[in-house]
């Protein structure tokens, strides 16, 4: 045991696999991904409308911005795989006006101007035009060698100059459609039945007559009727709460070395703590009164402390404690202590700040000393990811500045999402440790610690002082489950030995097969069930989907699940994870887009999504499947990444290229068929200067703007961030003006983000030399290899 | 083997009314190392340009196992068994080793549209294609911009071989490399050739030529200076010609001159 240190874990460690590769827990795979800034930003933005704006967060606000999203989503993707292949397309927003109007022209009466198509004509005529005004963008870029700067910038001033004459030509004016004519062309139902589809979420409005078809879908509830605690909520809160709890069992499975049998003494222990939790969470939940929320809040931390230390001593195999370092780590006592003094300390420090004491505060008078506060805690925070990073360097005091400035500023806007914020930066500096202490032997356990106290603190502030119903309890639930994620992480990982070996896939093909089928059958039973209901195709089929694909996740998850509690598969933790994080979303799901009978009902705004959102979705995941699994994908890489190389190696790369002109020309005809057949009308201006929004969004999604890297997925997410962004700042009631500011500060924000974790987190795992960036790469900093090099020159 | 293997016959190629390359003869076989030398400017990129399908020769012939043969593109050249190492190393450096590994010629699975690649395959395939190069990849999802100059010279005669070529064109594979790693690729081409290849070597070094190669051709603006095979040329027969002889001793003749006047 004489080379066993606990500086070198690895080479003991290792089972299977290459001893030299550490293994990369699921945080830090994230932290590699192109679009973490955009993700981080989604987040962010969010939850500071959702704060700032109660019905932001509300069914109607969400298909307000994800509306705007949508056609900005659909054209930022395909721009996204362009510019990833190297090339901008500066006619892409005109393009989608240009389509829009052509189906209108092509298809009203003569009498309007129009040439008085069948739809079933002018919208493939209008596709094919699209296409071929990708090819030659494509063609001409690729023939001339030209920048497609230019070429593109050639074609969107004709482009736009065509929509000027033509419609002035035809119609006599910078219109068209304007008089409705598009209605009376031949196959307007059908095609509008897809274009123009939208589910309305609360028809026994619409059918009374109380909101007219144009009405705004900003959702208000009637005031004084305040939050309906109802099944959805419900729905939310023990979905979060059994993801969470997945999530962190799929964490540590990743993580920790598994011991060969259980331990009946921790199985125990974890069963009590469960209970215990769960019994709390009821208590709070059932009981009125401010003393059941004390007691619901301390009974649920205290169980799910207990539960997973339970688990982990029952599942996990203890630290190896030979070698120099084992004399620093403290005990499983200590640390427990820890635990338990830090949500002692959170309590008091919550009493402190009871609304009922709102006295013993006076000594933080008006707005600046609230910002001298948040300073003050800020500082601390700062203090501690330096502390926990164990050296200091430039870099890390900016993160420090960044997390000092959101609080700070916000307390300046509104006293209570100034304090969600404070905690949420302290928050995201937790998730940075837990994330780069994944790579050390040591974890910074007590500044983890102190985050979660921190988190504690905040739960309890806002459960006491606000005066909504639904903040309270909502974000006391997810508060408490970020607190103990991050405090029992960082207890379990010294309880626990980090495995250094990359892990297998699971082995649930069975469960899987099951599944699907399942699923499939589901969705079959379901969409007839819709049918007979007497409800739309498209409409069924999604629903039919959805449930399936719901039914499928169910088997898939009960398979994860049982194969962590009675196997020993390798792979498991990576399927629990994934459980988990689908449980997660789905309890946001039934948060945020499912709107109740009670709330249809004091809603005085029709609520509707419309059909672009599906197309979003589908663009989302086709462009990342595209880019991540097939050979296109490669391709669209490798052009844009060095052209003569993949052209030598026998790449298409000429017609690689056209084919992406063609996909976002294809794009634009999708989003001016949506625009028209939503409008109605065209104005000959639509969609002009929009290309720049596609490339901000897409660069905002972690694309290089020089081509070779980027993301789809990011640049949908990038297209969501400016919808909240364009239409939160209205749900805020602030000056619209601002919006450019804030859109300015974020490219920025989500740009250095990207680089620096994307930087940092490649970095982490190497546990020798430290890294120098390598001279040929401008924006990713990348380590030299040392210990190959040198092996290869022995030979 | 009575015909060769590869034959370049009088190859030659213009620019308008420049002549890049001229009278080119030489033949490349399996298990030789045939060098190309020249200095800058001499025709080298040209000559492997043609042979890759890059550019088309205007005159002369360039005979495959005896049938004459004109590669229209680099996907050509490379179906006929032709893969080339360029100088720049023909890699993407933000793409990982596997994917640069197979770019172009990914291994797929699945039914259209569904079809997608085989990624498990690809990076076991990747790893082992490497070891069998001597070189213990960590991690195939690491990119290619991490790894060394000798590292990536290896990326792509892995490739090469591993890709069914037979004629292996390496483009002055040790002109940007320190001198131990000049020394690895050198037995990296010697490995190649053991492996049954044709090695077709482009150099301006004739140190790093001699030891290796077992042909020599020399370039010079644009002109073929002549064919020979390893037993009719010493080390320093080729340095001298390499070195431009008859320049050096017409301006060692002409500073002895301008000494006397």
């Amino acid at each position: 045991m004489a080379e066993t240190t606990n500086d070198k874990p690895a080479e003991s460690a290792a089972d299977s696999g290459d001893e030299r590769l550490a293994h990369r827990g699921p945080i830090q795979t994230l932290l590699t991904r192109p679009e973490i800034g955009a993700l981080l930003g989604l987040v962010g933005v969010g939850v500071m409308f959702w704060l700032v704006a109660g019905q932001f967060g509300t069914v109607g606000g969400i298909a307000n911005f994800l509306d705007t999203a949508a056609i900005l989503g659909i054209m930022a993707v395909p721009v996204a795989l362009l510019m990833i292949g190297g090339e901008f397309d500066l006619s892409s927003g005109a393009m989608t006006g240009a389509t829009a109007m052509v189906v209108v022209l092509l298809s009203i009466d003569p009498g309007s101007g129009g040439a008085g198509l069948n739809l079933f004509m002018a919208v493939p005529l209008t596709l094919a035009l699209a296409l071929s005004i990708g090819w030659f963008n494509g063609t001409v870029v690729d023939r001339t060698s030209l920048p497609s700067f230019i070429v593109t910038l050639g074609t969107f001033f004709i482009l736009w100059g065509g929509k000027l004459g033509f419609a002035k030509l035809f119609t006599d004016k910078v219109i068209v459609g304007d008089g409705g004519q598009l209605k009376d062309a031949g196959g307007f139902d059908f095609w509008s039945s897809i274009f123009g589809a939208e589910w309305v979420l609360n028809p026994q409005k619409v059918e009374s007559g109380e909101i007219d078809e144009s009405g705004q879908a900003i959702l208000e509830i009637v005031p004084g009727t305040g939050h309906i605690w109802d099944g959805r909520d419900w729905a939310w809160a023990g979905l979060l709460i059994v993801g969470g709890a997945a999530l962190l069992l799929g964490v540590l499975e990743l993580t920790y070395r598994r011991r060969s049998a259980y331990k009946m003494s921790g199985i125990a222990a974890s069963a009590v703590g469960v209970a215990v939790a769960v019994a709390g969470f009821v208590y709070l939940l059932t009981q009125g009164g401010s003393a059941s929320e004390w007691i619901g809040g301390i009974l649920i931390a205290a169980g799910v402390l207990a539960g997973v230390s339970g688990w982990c001593v029952a599942r996990y195999e203890p630290a190896d404690r030979s070698g120099a370092g084992a004399a620093n780590a403290p005990g499983l006592a200590s640390r427990l202590g820890a635990g338990v003094a830090g949500i002692v300390l959170g309590v008091v420090i919550a009493l402190l700040m009871d609304s009922g004491n709102t006295e013993r505060l006076g000594f933080l008078p008006g707005a600046a000393g609230r910002t001298v506060f948040a300073i003050g805690i800020a500082v601390a925070g700062v203090l501690a990811v330096l502390a926990a990073m164990g050296r200091i360097r430039m870099t890390y005091p900016l993160i420090g500045a960044a997390i000092m400035f959101i609080p700070t500023v916000s307390f300046l806007v509104t006293g209570q999402a100034a304090r969600v914020l404070l905690f949420g930066g302290l928050a995201g500096a937790g998730v940075l440790l837990l994330a780069s202490s994944a790579g050390r032997s040591r974890m910074p356990l007590v500044f983890s610690l102190l985050s979660a106290v921190a988190l504690v603190v905040l739960a309890f502030f806002i459960q006491l002082e606000s005066t909504s119903r639904k903040l309270r309890v909502e974000l006391f639930v997810v508060l408490l489950l970020i607190a103990l994620l991050v405090a029992v992480a960082a207890l379990a990982s010294h309880l626990c030995q980090r495995r250094q070996t990359a892990v297998a896939s699971a082995d649930l093909g069975p469960w899987a097969r099951v599944g699907a089928v399942a699923g499939l059958a589901g969705v079959v039973v379901f969409a007839i069930l819709e049918l007979i209901d007497g409800d739309g195709i498209i409409y069924s089929v999604v629903v039919g989907i959805a449930k399936g694909a719901l039914v499928a996740f169910a088997v898939y998850a009960a398979g994860a699940l049982y194969k962590l509690l009675f196997t020993s598969d390798e792979g498991t933790g990576r399927a629990v994870v994934v459980v988990g994080a689908g449980l997660v979303a789905l309890s946001f799901i039934a948060r945020l887009l499912f709107i109740t009978t009670e709330e249809a009902l004091a809603t005085n705004a029709r609520t509707s999504f419309r059909v672009q959102v599906l197309f979003l979705l589908l663009y989302a995941a086709a462009g990342t499947w595209v880019l991540a699994k097939t050979q296109f994908g490669n391709w669209i890489f490798a052009v844009g990444g060095n052209k003569e190389a993949a052209r030598s190696v026998g790449v298409p790369a000429a017609r690689a290229k056209t084919t992406l002109f063609m996909l976002v020309s294809g794009s634009a005809w999708l989003a001016g068929m949506l625009i028209a057949f939503r409008q109605l009308s065209v104005q000959a201006d639509v969609g002009n200067g929009d290309e720049f929004r596609y490339i901000i969004v897409a660069v905002v999604g972690g694309n290089l703007l020089t081509g070779g890297y980027g993301s789809a997925l990011g640049a949908a997410i990038g297209a969501i961030i400016w919808g909240m962004i364009s239409q939160g700042i209205g749900f805020a009631l602030w000056n619209s003006n601002w919006q450019f500011l804030v859109l300015g500060a974020l490219l920025l924000v989500a740009v250095i983000v990207n680089n620096y974790i994307r930087g940092r987190a490649e970095k982490a795992p190497v546990r020798t030399e430290k890294a120098k960036p390598d001279q040929a790469e401008i924006t990713i900093v990348v380590p030299k290899e040392p210990a190959s090099g040198a092996k290869e020159d022995q030979q | 083997m009575s015909t060769e293997f590869l034959e370049m016959k009088n190859l030659s190629k213009f620019y308008g009314n420049i002549i890049a390359l001229t009278g080119v003869t030489t033949t490349v076989n399996p298990g030789e190392v045939t060098c190309v030398l020249g200095d800058n400017g001499a025709g080298k990129s040209t000559f492997i340009k043609i042979l890759a399908g890059v550019h088309q020769h205007d005159e002369g012939e360039l005979i495959l196992e005896g049938a004459e043969v004109k590669f229209a593109s680099p996907r050509e050249a490379l179906s006929a068994g032709i893969a080339t190492v360029y100088q720049d190393l023909a890699m993407v450096p933000l793409m990982s080793v596997w994917r640069n590994f197979f770019l172009g010629q990914e291994p797929r699975k699945g039914m259209w549209p569904f079809r997608q690649i085989d990624i498990d395959k690809a990076k076991t395939i990747a790893k082992d294609e490497m070891a069998k190069m001597g070189i213990d990849i960590r991690d195939t999802e690491q990119s290619v911009g991490t790894l060394s100059g000798g590292e990536r010279q290896s990326v792509a005669i892995a490739r090469a071989s591993y890709f069914g070529a037979r004629v292996l064109i390496l483009d002055e594979p040790t002109s940007a490399l320190g001198v131990k790693q000049s020394g690895v690729v050198l037995r990296r081409i010697v490995e190649a050739r053991d492996q049954g290849l044709a090695v077709i070597f482009i150099t301006h070094n004739p140190h790093h030529a001699y030891p290796v190669g077992d042909r020599f051709v020399i370039l010079k603006r644009g002109r073929a200076l002549g064919n020979w095979a390893k037993e009719e040329l010493s080390q320093a027969e080729l340095t001298q010609l390499m070195a431009g002889g008859a320049e050096l001793e017409q301006l060692q003749h002409e500073l002895a001159q301008a000494g006397t006047d």
